[in-house]
């Protein structure tokens, strides 16, 4: 009873008399605060973890040591792994890039009940998980597939499709691919079919409207799925452990192997933090392209 | 409103009805998968038929490395009260302050434990055996093998599935590739298994056969492969087209330890379970089921004929030691002339 009086006692100001800069701030902290916890925090941790001392047999000694840092810089195999993880990666999003984009350019300029259709044939493999589809490739892939098969039959020794690089890179490239349509056509939106058609007009050949016209225009969106697709490409493991046979050393595939079957967490900590520095890499490169762009 | 309390008083009968009934709970963390299966049905539910006042809760994890993980974030304020987990391992858990000492204090049946049950330095003692075998397709490989040396057959290049390091069926591999390489004490190097396996990279289509080994060559994706003798078994008899040797050379043992966690919230049970765990009824009633090889000298063998005799007796504490070394000996020199 008392609290009300005391409200009503009040001079009469906007209840929430925040300010610009305090709403915005006041928006900011739910996001921030489940940010600090939910990732700030284990990244943290995840950096602490890569200075501890790992000892045979998987146990952890909590001290403060470089050994994982200077011994990832000065072995070959790692320096290779590393390479290995973004030549790929970025082999894969080149792909992925390449088969997309007719894709996506299509559906730009499709309209009405069959391009809602098409959206959603491109969405749909996004419905089954990346085990399953992975699962399918091995079927397609394997050595007695269908696509070896083919290939064997048109009096070709078939080349080894599966366990090895070429399979995680098929694999990859098929699972990136709807974010990488998504992406594109979310970056189409400067496309107007009337530019196109002024080049045209103007008596450009179709491939130079393409080149000159309509390829700066869809800039944008190529920058953004490319992200993506890389950013994903050198986070997944599943695939590549799946398809890769033992055979394809990537961060990610390390990582795992680091952590759950050689219990060495320290350095699982490192190679993880390493891929957060790849991908603020990647970021950084990206706001230069979008710079460039505009 | 109505349908609602009735529900949570329907519920809440059911719980109160159900509580009293158990005094205390169990957690036993083991193998997820066929393991678990098995396991309840051999060992878990016998038990709690004759230990009414105990419920054990069967909490699953695909592998030793995952429930070491757990462990560890549970350490101030541990859930689980047993564990079953390989022994390399445990001795990284009992390194790590994890795990109380199972003695004769525990249960009277450590005494009768085979030697190998006891590994140096790991609070748990050894709850099953297994060894690594040769498995094959039966219809791509007709005539039963019986050494080791089929995997190195120009015959089946490109059809020979096998788990890689750090996988420790990878190691055992090199252990016994080292004996049969004349390469001595594996201790000391394992050079002689690594130039052996060297020549048997060429033949292999993956280092990293998934959901499992056995799969690939029950299905004849692949024709020939390694893997544990208790799942291999298992597997073999529900498919038929899998084929399980214990080739001549000898084999080597992977080693399950039963594991108490310190101050756990069901210290006297958890010891109780553990007890009747390392029995003579609960080994022997396991290898029936699963054809794990029982860990205590009173139990009954019934199935698989063991060959104790053949076993290469690998010393899992010192090889978690050369581990590293030998992750790197394949890596860079066994693999990539496989690619």
């Amino acid at each position: 009873m008392t609290a009300s009086t005391t409200i009503d006692a009040a001079p009469a100001m906007p209840r929430f008399a925040l300010g610009r800069a305090g709403t915005a701030t006041a928006l900011l902290l739910p996001i921030a605060l489940i940010n600090a916890i939910g990732f700030l925090l284990p990244v943290l941790n995840l950096l602490r973890m890569s200075f501890n001392e790992a000892l045979a047999g998987g146990g952890i000694r909590e001290t403060f040591i470089l050994d994982n840092w200077t011994g990832l810089f000065g072995d070959s195999f790692y320096l290779e792994l590393i390479m290995n993880s973004v030549s790929v990666s970025l082999g894969i999003t080149f792909l992925t890039l390449v088969v997309s984009y007719p894709i996506a350019l299509y559906l730009h300029r499709s309209s009405g009940r069959w391009r809602t259709f098409l959206t959603v044939l491109v969405i749909s493999p996004l419905l089954t998980s990346a085990v399953v589809r992975t699962y399918g490739w091995i079927a397609l892939l394997a050595d007695q597939g269908p696509i070896v098969k083919t290939i064997a039959a048109l009096g070709i020794t078939p080349p080894r499709l599966m366990f090895n690089t070429t399979g995680v890179v098929i694999g990859l490239t098929e699972i990136l691919m709807p974010y990488m349509i998504l992406s594109l056509l979310a970056g189409f939106g400067r496309l107007d079919p009337r530019v196109e058609e002024a080049a045209m007009t103007l008596g450009a050949p179709p491939s130079k409207t393409f080149w000159r016209v309509i390829l700066p225009l869809t800039l944008p969106g190529i920058a953004l799925g490319c992200l993506l697709c890389f950013v994903l490409a050198v986070s997944s493991f599943i695939t590549p452990k799946l398809l890769g046979g033992g055979r394809v050393f990537l961060l990610a595939t390390e990582i795992y192997d680091q952590a759950i079957v050689t219990l060495n967490w320290p350095l699982a900590a490192t190679l993880s933090i390493l891929v957060l520095v790849i991908f603020g890499a990647a970021l950084a490169v990206y706001a230069r392209v979008l710079r460039v762009i505009e | 409103m109505t349908k609602l309390q009735t529900l949570l008083g329907v519920s809440a009968l059911a719980f109160a009805a159900s509580t009293p009934a158990f005094a205390e709970t169990v957690t036993l963390a083991a193998y997820s998968g066929i393991f678990q299966d098995h396991y309840m049905k051999a060992v878990v539910e016998p038990f709690m038929k004759a230990h009414p006042d105990i419920k054990v809760e069967f909490y699953g994890m695909p592998n030793s490395a995952q429930m070491l993980g757990t462990l560890r974030a549970q350490k101030a304020a541990p859930q689980i009260d047993v564990v079953i987990m390989d022994v390399s391992v445990a001795k990284a858990g009992t390194d790590e302050g994890l795990f109380d000492k199972v003695d004769e204090s525990v249960s009277k049946n450590v005494a009768d434990l085979y030697p190998a049950a006891h590994a140096q330095g790991v609070n748990g003692v050894g709850v099953t055996f297994d060894n690594l075998v040769l498995l094959y397709n039966k219809d791509q490989v007709t005539t039963e093998p019986t050494s080791w040396n089929v995997l190195w057959d120009k015959q089946y290049a490109g059809k020979v599935a096998i788990p890689a390091v750090p996988d420790i069926q990878g190691t055992t591999l090199t252990i016994i590739a080292n004996k049969m390489a004349g390469g001595g004490d594996y201790k000391k190097s394992v050079e002689a298994g690594i130039k052996k396996l060297t020549e048997l990279a060429p033949n292999v289509q993956t280092w990293d056969p998934k959901p499992d080994v056995y799969a690939p060559i029950a299905n004849g994706q692949a024709a020939l492969g390694i893997g544990w003798n208790a799942r291999a078994q298992v597997y073999a008899k529900s498919t038929g087209k899998l084929g399980v040797v214990m080739p001549q050379e000898g084999s080597g043992f992977q080693i399950n330890t039963i594991n108490l966690v310190k101050s756990s919230p069901s210290n006297k049970a958890a010891k109780t379970f553990i007890d009747y765990a390392l029995s003579p009824e609960a080994q022997t009633a396991f290898n029936e089921e699963m054809f794990y090889g029982p860990t205590n000298s009173k139990a009954k063998i019934a199935k698989t004929s063991r060959s104790m005799d053949k076993m290469i007796d690998i010393d899992w504490i010192a090889v978690a030691g050369i581990r590293d070394g030998i992750t790197e000996q394949w890596r860079r020199r066994v693999i990539p002339l496989s690619r």
